[in-house]
């Protein structure tokens, strides 16, 4: 396995603050890494030193590069989406289309063409004609005719209706995802994309909370259902984390094996959703 | 690098259409012009009469030559009026922009450096608004000769002596590349100023642009009682090191103009070589490249997205 994302000791700050801190990890060659964390915990900032838009402090290897000073190079071989706004409003499809054939090594106009022809985007139509989910289907139609190592997304279904982020998703695994690439993906909307992703990172005040495959996590996590004296009992075990369900006790456990845990009430393994809440809400305990 | 370039002064293009559209709009308005001036003009059909007849019989070809020049120059100033309010908009707007509605995001995610970028922009305000500029110039002119010479030919003048052999386009046209070249070139100071407001600023640009040249200059005045600032601006005007000086021993002598028409010239008055050993000229170029680099600078670490 090779990595493609190195990072060593990266920080970033802002004054005082510290957005990025101390962060260390690989993302490998194939994979589809989430990232989530809540707002403001350094997601942004550390997918925009990961893209060489913002300088950092410590090592950051991307692709074998170093994305602030060879941002050039680096784009040639990642694309991302930040947010579907940010496609310039006042460019023609068509235009577009001529614009990323000129400057871009790696794109492939007839690929773009062939995606778009299965959507409603007309080529001569203004980027502020379409809707944001049509916006967003010619941004990702762009993305995908690009040959690229890695791609970013960061929120990439922001505001759009349910319809269009299934879509997005199940286009972006047929049209992009061929094992070859590999994904860096945030999202508030976790649960859509907990299938396809390969590995998962959280981050909170700018640190690392957890950074695992997803095929080890329930080897790592479990969650319990119990109450009254298997609670206590369960307690004992140092759940990361607690909560009231309809009465019950739901307790997560960290390195604690289903096997210790039989008896003591009814156990799964948790969601991401739910893993996150636990990680983050147990860090600020 | 130049394929890139012509890639991204295309997207100039692209995006801000008020650059060929204004040039176009200043055309139509002077071509009206002409078209009314000689409707009224047929009003006073006995001075007109006598104006053809004194044109075709009694003036000289230096005459001629200069009244149509006059005509020529009079229609190419305010293009370059126009232009250059022009090229002030659209530098401030160039790295504004991008940057208010978040597309630059995008534009800084495909393999394009932040200096190419605040290049091309600068070669759009440089050479693409004048090139441009130049072009609807040749056509306004080519339009308003038209124009001019059937008026003549109704009126009964031989348009094809009077208007189409006697105007010395070919020269002007040389003179008027030359120039809308040279200008941004010696006005490059405040085109670097413009693209640098334009990727620093947070608010309203134009301001920010015009505020710091009245400050700056009067705080001058005040705590120092010098005035270096306003010189350094007012010398941007007043010294346009682009023409030859006037030697009123040759330009009014009337003889030499009778004898060869040809001196009759635009062409003839422009001096590239004081241009090019200017060292106002190269001070300038200087400040430009500070600023452009400047504004490259804050693309480029500026994150306020």
């Amino acid at each position: 396995m090779t990595s493609l994302v190195t990072a060593t000791n990266v920080s970033k700050r802002y004054g005082d603050v510290r957005a990025v801190d101390n962060v260390s990890f690989e993302i490998e060659k194939g994979k589809i890494m989430g990232l989530f964390g809540p707002n403001g915990a350094g997601k942004t900032t550390l997918l925009k030193a990961v893209l060489g838009l913002t300088d950092c402090e410590g090592q950051l290897s991307v692709l074998g590069l170093d994305p602030f000073k060879q941002r050039k190079e680096l784009m040639q071989n990642i694309c991302f989406i930040a947010d579907v706004a940010v496609l310039p409003r006042w460019i023609k499809v068509s235009q577009l289309l001529d614009f990323m054939e000129a400057t871009h090594p790696n794109f492939t106009r007839s690929r773009s063409e062939e995606l778009l022809s299965r959507t409603k985007v007309r080529k001569n139509a203004k980027v502020r004609e379409l809707s944001k989910g049509m916006v967003t289907q010619l941004h990702l139609s762009i993305i995908a005719a690009i040959d690229a190592k890695l791609l970013v997304l960061d929120e990439p279904t922001l505001g759009l209706d349910i319809i269009f982020r299934k879509e997005f998703y199940s286009n972006l695994l047929s049209d992009y995802f061929d094992g070859e690439r590999t994904i860096l993906i945030t999202t508030h909307q976790v649960e859509e994309i907990e299938h396809l992703m390969t590995d998962i990172m959280f981050i909170h005040d700018g640190r690392i909370l957890l950074d695992s495959s997803m095929d080890t996590l329930p080897d790592t996590y479990t969650e319990l259902m119990t109450s009254g004296e298997n609670a206590d009992k369960a307690r004992q075990l140092g759940p990361i984390y607690e909560r009231d369900v309809f009465g019950k006790k739901a307790m997560t456990f960290e390195g604690v094996s289903k096997k210790q845990l039989e008896g003591l009430g009814e156990s799964h393994t948790p969601s991401v959703a739910d893993l996150f809440v636990a990680k983050v809400k147990g860090a600020a305990a | 690098m130049i394929a890139n370039q012509l890639a991204l002064v295309r997207r100039e293009l692209w995006e801000h259409r008020s650059l060929y559209v204004t040039p176009a709009v200043v055309a139509l308005v002077m071509i009206l012009a002409i078209l009314t001036a000689f409707v009224f003009a047929s009003g006073y059909q006995e001075i007109v009469d006598i104006g053809i007849v004194g044109a075709q019989n009694l003036a000289g070809d230096a005459e001629r030559r200069a009244a149509l020049m006059a005509l020529l120059i009079g229609n190419t100033m305010p293009f370059l009026f126009a232009g250059a309010i022009l090229t002030t908009f659209y530098c401030l707007d160039s790295l504004y922009a991008e940057r208010k509605s978040k597309s630059i995001l995008f534009w800084r995610s495909l393999p394009i450096t932040d200096a190419e970028t605040v290049v091309s922009k600068f070669l759009t305000a440089a050479i693409a608004i004048p090139l441009i500029a130049f072009a609807v110039i040749v056509i306004a002119h080519l339009v308003i000769l038209l124009i001019t010479s059937i008026f003549v030919g109704i009126e009964g003048g031989s348009s094809m002596f009077l208007v189409w052999k006697s105007a010395p386009i070919f020269d002007v046209w040389a003179a008027i590349l030359i120039i809308t070249l040279l200008l941004p070139v010696w006005f490059s100071p405040f085109i670097g100023w413009f693209l640098f407001v334009s990727a620093w600023t947070k608010r309203s640009p134009l301001l920010m642009a015009f505020l710091p040249l009245v400050l700056l200059p009067t705080l001058e005045y005040w705590v120092l009682r010098t005035h270096l600032i306003f010189d350094a601006i007012k010398t941007r005007f007043d010294h346009l090191p682009i023409f030859k000086g006037i030697d009123p021993e040759l330009f009014f002598n009337e003889e030499r103009f009778i004898a060869e028409a040809d001196a009759v010239s635009l062409l003839g008055f422009i001096d590239i070589g004081k241009f090019l050993t200017s060292p106002q000229m190269w001070a300038g170029v200087i400040v430009a490249g500070l600023f452009i680099t400047a504004a490259i600078y804050v693309r480029r670490y500026r994150d306020d997205t």
